[in-house]
């Protein structure tokens, strides 16, 4: 069995104290709980901070670009359902330049994992306001403070099809190890929403500014309760945020309803060659 | 001998349907097709007509001059007449218009019939069908067989109902106008097997025999028809065919298929591939195959979406920022779709970079007919070569090694024992991001080298069409203005010869010159663009300059017509 040992890639160039240590460690502790190894895993990494994890873990990895990481991820999926398939991310990368396939990723239930980095900053680029940034947050590019409110990416799943909506905290390994193995775990579109601390470029959302936000879900949540998922995901309009899975339905995947075969990986199965059927409608 | 028939009428009513109808039916009698659809970007109430030239030799391009001119409306006469043949027939309806003195009509009354037989407004198509059949000396059976395959299955009803009504025009000529039957459609004695199809349909058809397994696209004119086609086979061929949210997606999604190591496509037209130009670049320094099918229509911007134009090569030669590489081929017509498809997903595996195929409206919607054992042979005969795709690997597998030919052993992701990534930043030989001078040099270096490679033994020459040494003028272009200097060279008996280039970047700069440097004296370069765009790319890759152009870029395709007219004033 691989440890996460064998997952770990090159050395970090992350910031010390920087929320993306303990979710690098996460992933690579939850994919070795759960028996792979970095040749059964197949991840899009986007660009930011995030991104620059593809160094830092081994698998078969997609270090494609920026906001482009789950169109790739979905591609993959349908190319290859037979393996897991992630996406690691950004808030800036998934909900503002890749925001349109977030969208239609959730609605087709792709079943991939998306793992957000959400730290409500641009950190690579120095630490300009994310789509999630609280309204009025000033940054380099928004001295003023951003008049945007901001994005609601829990909400904003649900209400799109995803079937697994979860959020976890980058202080927290125990529960992000627990949560992102139940994304896998889970069959279809899931989002796991990392609150992280961004300890150069974001001032107000600290580890000490989270421990005092976030609480845990109780053991009578309902998470097939849509009604009641989107009422906790709208908390965090109040500061509050919730940790754990917030939302969870059955429903089929694109894969399993688009494939003409599937049983077997497209690389897996015989070359089509009876062309002679297709001809016909040119006779 | 060629012909050409034509069906003029409301948008939305059939047009299309019944001139593909009437392709089909000749094609089936022994002779060969060219058609090509006018229509407006509506889906109702414009203006559609359909033409089809005839001949008993291989027909590349529209003969301008009608000589059967179908009217479903005035505007139809109105709009075309100036195009008709010394015999031309028309096939109106009295009751509705009336032809000026000269012009040899046949009155069909369209009212009185669906009135008479309780028809829909649609079946006039089968009353001008039956009666156009029955003018060229054809009987209804290729009708009849066509019909019951298509519709056969919904119930014989439908079937039916239209042959009744393509009778009815059938007999109005028989009995009527006798006359006129002139015996251009009579079956000839040998029949060769032939499939009627679109360019799109091509370039599908040779995607299935390439092995393609995922295609991506979102719908837009003219590249639609390949979505179309591809997904109505997907339950036959089992390739993935996903209509993706926008066109950013699709390429993205693509390419993460293709790193699964299955061959992967997409499918657009100018605007579409604007928004796919970063995950161009990205294909390039990640080294992934894909096959990129680009569909030109009039820009900029919108444009004109259903007219035709050679406007964007340049602009797809140096698609994507930064320096890398790409091939980009341009077939020039629906046999070489087929076969350049088959190619371009090859050359793709070889190389690992993208690989553009241009077509235009002109190519991507109009109808020809080739020999289906043409075809057959091309697709059976072909084995994908996947270059140096592996299966396996360990720890020591280095997806971006340095290679004398620049091209690095590609590990299909799952292997056990291994791991890599496709990486976008510029990256060690273990595929690891580096910021290194040293080894972005190498890589940098490793890359180019794929181009001289392929330059060496994988760059085609243009076909030559005619005698280059006793032509007196000698055209040069490239993609789908093939047809038109084919008929051109073939009308000008001997005076005319046409170079053809299909694959159009990179270029080959010493073996273009010595095919080209004894004939500049006599080149005219034909585009379908106003730039020339070709002739700026050709002085950038091989410095030879063209002074005479033809450039048409009015949204129509260049007629046999007017190159006549442009050599005959210039020499």
């Amino acid at each position: 069995m691989a440890t996460p040992q064998d997952f770990t890639g090159y050395k970090p160039t992350w910031c010390p104290g920087c929320g993306n240590w303990g979710i690098g460690m996460a992933i690579k502790m939850a994919w070795s709980e759960m028996g792979l190894t970095p040749s059964d895993v197949l991840v899009a990494f986007g660009i930011g901070c995030s991104g620059n994890m593809n160094d830092f873990i081994n698998a078969y990895a997609f270090h494609g670009l920026h906001g482009r990481a789950v169109a790739t991820a979905v591609g993959m999926k349908l190319a290859h359902h037979t393996m897991p398939v992630c996406a690691v991310v950004g808030d800036g990368d998934c909900y503002g330049e890749g925001g349109n396939h977030f969208m239609h990723a959730a609605r087709g239930n792709h079943d991939i994992k998306v793992l957000v980095h959400d730290n409500n900053v641009y950190g690579l680029t120095t630490g300009q306001v994310a789509p999630t940034a609280e309204k009025g947050q000033k940054s380099k590019s928004t001295p003023q403070g951003i008049i945007e409110v901001p994005i609601d990416p829990l909400s904003l799943a649900i209400t799109q099809g995803a079937t697994f909506v979860a959020q976890t905290f980058a202080g927290d390994t125990k529960h992000m190890v627990e949560t992102i193995k139940q994304a896998f775990q889970h069959k279809g579109f899931a989002l796991v929403n990392v609150l992280q601390p961004c300890v150069t470029f974001n001032k107000k959302n600290t580890y000490q500014y989270y421990m005092k936000q976030v609480y845990r879900l109780g053991s009578d949540y309902d998470p097939a309760n849509k009604m009641q998922a989107l009422e906790t995901a709208l908390q965090v309009h109040d500061e509050r945020f919730p940790l754990g899975v917030m939302y969870k339905v059955e429903r089929p995947t694109y894969h399993e309803q688009s494939l003409a075969n599937p049983s077997l990986s497209l690389i897996k199965q015989s070359r089509f060659t009876n062309l002679s059927v297709l001809a016909q409608e040119f006779e | 001998m060629q012909f050409t028939w034509k069906i003029g009428g409301e948008a939305g009513f059939g047009i299309m349907t019944t001139g593909l109808l009437f392709a089909k039916i000749a094609a089936r009698r022994g002779y060969k097709t060219f058609d090509f659809v006018e229509y407006p970007s509506l889906i109702r109430g414009g203006h559609n007509a359909y033409d089809v030239t005839v001949g008993e030799d291989d027909v590349t391009t529209l003969k301008k001059k009608i000589d059967v001119l179908i009217c479903l409306n005035k505007e139809t006469f109105e709009l075309h007449s100036y195009s008709l043949s010394k015999d031309a027939v028309i096939l109106y309806d009295r009751d509705v218009f009336t032809l000026p003195e000269g012009i040899q009509g046949v009155h069909i009354p369209y009212t009185q019939i669906l009135k008479e037989m309780n028809g829909l407004v649609i079946m006039k198509n089968m009353i001008a069908l039956g009666a156009s059949l029955a003018l060229l000396d054809a009987e209804l059976t290729e009708l009849h067989d066509i019909l019951q395959q298509q519709f056969g299955k919904k119930g014989g009803e439908i079937v039916e109902q239209n042959q009744k009504f393509a009778q009815r025009g059938y007999d109005i000529i028989k009995e009527l106008y006798p006359h006129l039957i002139r015996p251009l459609l009579k079956k000839r004695e040998v029949v060769v097997k032939q499939m009627v199809l679109t360019g799109n349909e091509a370039f599908s058809y040779a995607a299935v025999g390439a092995d393609c397994r995922f295609y991506a696209a979102y719908p837009m004119t003219p590249s639609s028809g390949v979505l179309t086609a591809l997904a109505g086979w997907s339950t036959k061929t089992g390739m993935v065919v996903r209509h993706s949210e926008d066109e950013i997606a699709v390429i993205n999604s693509a390419l993460g298929a293709s790193f699964t190591g299955v061959r992967s496509a997409v499918g657009t037209s100018g605007g579409g591939f604007a928004l796919m130009v970063e995950a161009i670049s990205m294909a390039g320094v990640i080294e992934q195959p894909i096959v990129v099918f680009l569909s030109q229509r009039p820009g900029p911007a919108t444009g004109m979406p259903t007219w035709t134009e050679q406007g964007d090569l340049l602009f797809t030669v140096h698609s994507g920022h930064g320096e890398f590489q790409k091939i980009v081929l341009a077939p020039g017509d629906h046999f070489e779709m087929i076969t350049m498809t088959l190619k371009a997903f090859d050359l793709a595996d070889i190389y690992q970079m993208p690989v553009i195929v241009m077509s235009d409206m002109l190519l991507s919607e109009s109808h020809k007919s080739i020999s289906s054992d043409d075809v057959d042979k091309q697709i059976t005969q072909y084995k994908p070569n996947r270059g140096k795709l592996i299966d396996s690997g360990d720890g020591t597998y280095k997806r971006y090694e340095i290679t004398h030919d620049g091209v690095s052993p590609r590990l299909i992701p799952g292997a056990k024992g291994a791991y890599y990534q496709a990486n976008s930043y510029e990256h060690l030989e273990d595929s690891h991001t580096t910021e290194s001078a040293e080894e972005r040099i190498k890589q940098v270096d490793k890359r180019a080298r794929k181009w001289k490679t392929y330059l060496e033994n994988d760059f085609a020459l243009p076909e030559i069409i005619g005698d280059t040494t006793k032509a007196k003028t000698i055209l040069i272009g490239w993609g789908s203005t093939l047809g038109v200097a084919k008929e051109a060279v073939k009308q000008a008996g001997g005076q005319l010869a046409y170079v053809h280039f299909s694959s159009v970047y990179p270029l080959h700069k010493t073996k273009i010159n010595s095919l080209l440097s004894s004939l500049l004296d006599k080149l005219i370069l034909i585009e379908n663009n106003s730039t020339a765009q070709f002739g700026q790319l050709l002085q950038m890759e091989t410095g030879i300059s063209i002074g005479r152009k033809l450039l048409r870029y009015d949204g129509r395709a260049i007629t046999v017509e007017q190159i006549m007219q442009f050599v005959g004033n210039t020499n």
